[in-house]
């Protein structure tokens, strides 16, 4: 097992350098020269020809990667020049806020979206199969920024249930920073109302997150359960006697999660892009909204940065997700 | 027999072959809903000009004093705040969403095929391994991400978000045909026509390629659907088609910022863009079920 | 005495887009406490779905009981309420499918799901308190008597990790484990090595005698019958064409189909290349009229096309359905 997980590492490893290099090429290659844009079309040639010197633009092309790749070891992302900060702080901002939402919209998705597809699929062609149908439907058809509008619609302007904008609402002071979680900081400080704000502002832009993950696992954990159902191993489980409660929770369960969970890689990365529109709907501070502003300003330290960081994740998922999978089929690891 | 009754022969089982095809479609009817759905939101694309009440609305045209109506007889979707028509916008809105479809699916299709079958056909090889990294790397990345950064270093228009999008989209393909080609590869009718000295050429085309069209038509029709939601995407956040041009994207964009008094303009477009992706998801399952092979 | 089993001209239908495939077209048969019975027909003649309507686990629908009766010790259980049905299936029947790969869940392990089975069937039969090392001793034990060596490791593997042999004896110890009265084993050799065959129907035939379990054994292997049964069926599309003592079978076959069967086993001494039999399986959905193998059939009569012909007597314990026997 340990041998499996680092032979991923490297293989991710590998892939993060390529990809590095592509965005840094791609970076590089792209018209304009990124010194102007940073200064401006205000700035003086003197003030862009430093620049230019000091980001290193006027040396060939692996040159510049030696340096970019030097600084990145080092920690140091480089400045952003729409924020004027560091790109670090930037990220150490806007990460956290990006990171609760997906968490919370992971956990809303999960939650209904097994149950959904395990009643679905044991219950076929009832009404609520039909139902838990045209919700799958309209989930994956729906783009997030839809459902974000819909919601918005429904819930805050014609139900006035729930807050527009942000993580909390004005004029409201946030927790102690500990773990930078709001609903996290605010449960430790006992600050309960201002836990049960954040939480009222966040159930929204994670459901809209969510209903596309809710779709596409209860369609999937539906056909693998029914499926299953029809495999062997379960009609001689009925036939020897093992009650019908532990063969749907027990047997059928874990074969039955193994497509769901092959499948959370890529669903982490569609809540990724997603996250995007939703933050930029709802005006939450994140770091998809940030990784938007700091694209539209061609920001391109910030740009490089994000793009990685993306990448990053990705490739930790992944190999949690094919962890996992390995660990609930032993098909999978027995074969390596 | 004659060359002429072989051909005739040979068409009479395409077009059995066919009417079994459809028959198998249309078992489901939500197959033929998404069907109906797709021609009529294609038809009314292409006949744009002529079916829409305000043709001249679909670009840039102002008449302030009938903007921001609701819905109403002369109205169907309300105006938007310059005066426009939103039906009218929102039906040229869909020229651009399939328009999109097409060009990306057309531009990405044929080499991540082609990459996919030498990728799987030569396996063991360095070309595989280059190819295949290559493709990992692209697939690293979540889709919108890429797609948004081509966009940004280019200036933001419908033909750099077709480019931008194309570009990332290959690799799926690549790796569909891949595995497709790799569980084939040692399969006897392979086999055999190596054997028999058939060029490779004629084996990816003539033996593996058919067994992966399947797949490959089922995949597009679905990628149809979620490129469009992907350029809907880009254009909500500015950096797709442009205004006053009417794509769907922006007009939700555009419509997001008059909630919720003046809701039909970002309500309308948004709809619009749910149907038309309902409506190849809707396809791509029929013709998934068309081509699963049937069981008693 | 009542047979432990009786089925009464049973109809099964399965419904599909074009319309109705009628599988089963009135079967009967019998078993008694004790016997060994095969049932023998071609891939797709009906014998899985008759075995599956005794345990009565078809899947209702698309499939459909149309008709008949299925007694069990006299009661008919397709009369019978689901709790009762559940407690025969728990206490009396058992089976072991063709697939061993197919019929172990692939993500436990052999011992996890023998295990399970033995403290469900010990619950039916109201001994519960088995504590976990007696259940883990029993597992052992009823795989060793299946003739499995080095019984407890193989118990912590997974069914992915153990021959195809291994994995029938592993289902076998589970059928046995369910405390069967009436085991019915469908193809339990097919899936394996020729040489291992002969073992696990041997050790089948051992275990059924000491434990003195009714087996109905499906196979579409004469052979395979021969070994262990005492009386065989013939089936052939839905319907039992022939049936006898095994020994009586094989040396007076009555039934064209019977005989064409027969026929067409390739001979060890060499001799011709086997006839097969003309003609291909009945479409289900609309089967010939009357006798359903009057189409294959060289001796075949204008009345064989009108009436299904009934099972007529021809000896003790020998009945053939067919009109060139009629009294």
């Amino acid at each position: 097992m340990g041998k499996y997980i680092i032979q991923r590492l490297l293989q991710s490893i590998v892939v993060l350098f390529g990809l590095s290099l592509l965005i840094f090429f791609i970076a590089r290659v792209m018209p304009g020269n990124p010194a102007r844009v940073a200064l401006g079309s205000l700035a003086t040639k003197e003030q862009v020809e430093k620049l230019t010197k000091e980001m290193h633009l006027d040396k060939p092309f692996p040159v510049q990667y030696y340096f970019w790749l030097k600084s990145i070891l080092r920690g140091d992302l480089g400045k952003s020049w729409y924020t004027r900060r560091p790109v670090t702080t930037d990220l150490k901002a806007y990460i956290p806020a990006t990171l609760e939402l997906i968490l919370f919209s992971f956990l809303i998705s999960l939650v209904i979206g097994q149950v959904m597809g395990v009643l679905a699929g044991y219950f076929r062609n009832s009404w609520f199969d039909g139902l838990s149908r045209l919700i799958s439907y309209i989930g994956v058809a729906a783009p997030a920024f839809v459902v974000a509008i819909f919601f918005l619609l429904t819930f805050t302007y014609i139900l006035n249930l729930t807050p527009a904008v942000g993580r909390l609402s004005l004029g409201a002071t946030p927790p102690p920073q500990l773990t930078s979680f709001i609903i996290l900081d605010s449960l430790l400080a006992g600050r309960f109302d201002i836990t049960l704000q954040a939480l009222k502002h966040i159930v929204l832009p994670a459901a809209s997150l969510a209903l596309a993950n809710i779709a596409q696992e209860g369609r999937i954990t539906r056909t693998s359960i029914s499926e299953n159902l029809q495999k062997d191993y379960v009609t001689a489980h009925i036939v020897y006697g093992i009650p019908t409660r532990s063969t749907i929770f027990k047997y059928l369960l874990r074969p039955s999660l193994i497509p769901t969970v092959s499948v959370m890689g890529l669903a982490f990365a569609y809540q990724l892009t997603n996250a995007f529109l939703v933050e930029v709907v709802f005006m939450w501070p994140g770091f998809s909204r940030y990784a938007v502003t700091v694209m539209l300003n061609k920001d391109l330290n910030a740009i490089v940065a994000v793009v990685l960081v993306i990448g990053i994740a990705f490739s930790i998922v992944n190999i949690i997700v094919d962890i996992v999978v390995s660990f609930l089929d032993p098909r999978v690891r027995l074969q390596k | 027999m004659s060359r002429i009754e072989l051909l005739a022969a040979a068409l009479s089982r395409k077009r059995a072959s066919f009417s079994k095809g459809w028959y198998k479609y249309s078992r489901n009817p939500l197959s033929i809903l998404g069907l109906t759905i797709l021609c009529l939101i294609i038809l009314a694309a292409v006949f744009a000009p002529y079916i829409t009440p305000y043709p001249e609305h679909a670009g840039a045209f102002t008449n302030f004093r009938e903007s921001s109506q609701p819905p109403n007889p002369t109205y169907f979707f309300g105006t938007d705040t310059v005066g426009r028509d939103v039906f009218t916008r929102v039906i040229f809105g869909y020229r651009f969403s399939l328009v999109l479809a097409v060009v990306v699916l057309s531009l990405s299709i044929p080499p991540g095929v082609i990459m996919g079958l030498i990728a799987g056909y030569f396996q063991g090889t360095r070309i595989e391994i280059a190819i295949m990294r290559i493709t990992d790397i692209f697939l690293a990345v979540p889709p919108l991400v890429l797609a948004l950064a081509i966009t940004v270093m280019l200036s933001p228009n419908l033909f750099n978000q077709m480019m931008a999008i194309s570009l990332m989209w290959w690799p799926w393909y690549s790796r569909l045909v891949y595995s497709i080609t790799t569980s084939l590869r040692h399969e006897y009718f392979v086999r055999e026509a190596e054997l028999t000295g058939a060029s490779k050429l004629h084996i990816l085309l003539r033996e593996i390629l058919p067994n992966c069209a399947a797949p490959i038509l089922t995949k597009m029709s679905l990628d149809a659907g979620f490129v469009i939601t992907v350029g809907a995407s880009l254009s909500f956040l500015g950096l797709g088609v442009q205004p006053p041009k009417p794509g769907l994207g922006t007009m939700v964009a555009d419509g997001a910022k008059r909630l919720p008094a003046e809701w039909w303009m970002a309500v309308f477009p948004a709809i619009a863009i749910v149907m038309v992706i309902l409506a190849f998801n809707l396809v791509g399952d029929g013709l998934r079920d068309m081509f699963a092979v049937e069981e008693v | 005495m009542i047979p432990l089993l009786e089925i009464r001209d049973l109809h099964v239908r399965f419904k599909i887009f074009e319309g109705e495939l009628k599988v089963l077209n009135g079967v009967d048969m019998v078993i008694g406490e004790g016997e060994k019975v095969g049932l023998v027909g071609e891939t797709g003649c009906g014998k899985t779905t008759t075995m599956k309507s005794v345990l009565h686990v078809l899947p209702i629908p698309p499939a459909k009981i149309s008709g008949g009766e299925i007694l069990y010790r006299g009661k008919d259980i397709l009369k019978m309420k689901p709790g009762e049905i559940r407690r025969l299936r728990k206490g009396e029947m058992s089976a072991i499918f063709q697939d061993p790969l197919a019929a172990l869940n692939p993500v436990f392990t052999v011992g996890h799901q023998l295990r399970d089975v033995i403290k469900y069937s010990l619950i039916t039969q109201g001994r519960e308190n088995l504590s976990k090392e007696e259940i883990s001793a029993q597992s052992i034990t009823v795989l060793k008597e299946t003739g499995m060596p080095d019984s407890e490791r193989i118990l912590s593997n997974y069914p992915i990790q153990l021959s195809g042999g291994m994995r029938q004896r592993v289902c076998i110890s589970e059928a046995l484990s369910a405390a069967a009265k009436l085991l019915m084993a469908d193809e339990p050799t097919t899936n394996l090595d020729v040489t291992i065959q002969a073992q696990i129907l041997r050790q089948l035939n051992e275990l059924v005698e000491k434990r003195r379990i009714s087996i109905l054994l499906i196979s579409h292997s004469l052979g395979v019958v021969r070994k262990v049964t005492e009386r065989v069926y013939i089936m052939y599309a839905g319907n039992v064409v022939e049936t006898a003592r095994t020994k009586d079978l094989f040396a007076d076959p009555l039934h064209p189909y019977t005989k064409a069967l027969l026929k067409s086993v390739p001979k060890l001494t060499g001799e011709g290349i086997s006839q097969g039999i003309r003609g291909r399986i009945p479409n289900y959905l609309n089967p010939p009229s009357g006798c359903r193998f009057h189409p294959r059939c060289d001796h075949a009569m204008p009345m064989c096309e009108g009436e299904r012909p009934a099972a007529f007597i021809v000896g003790d314990n020998h009945t053939v359905a067919c009109f060139l026997y009629k009294r």
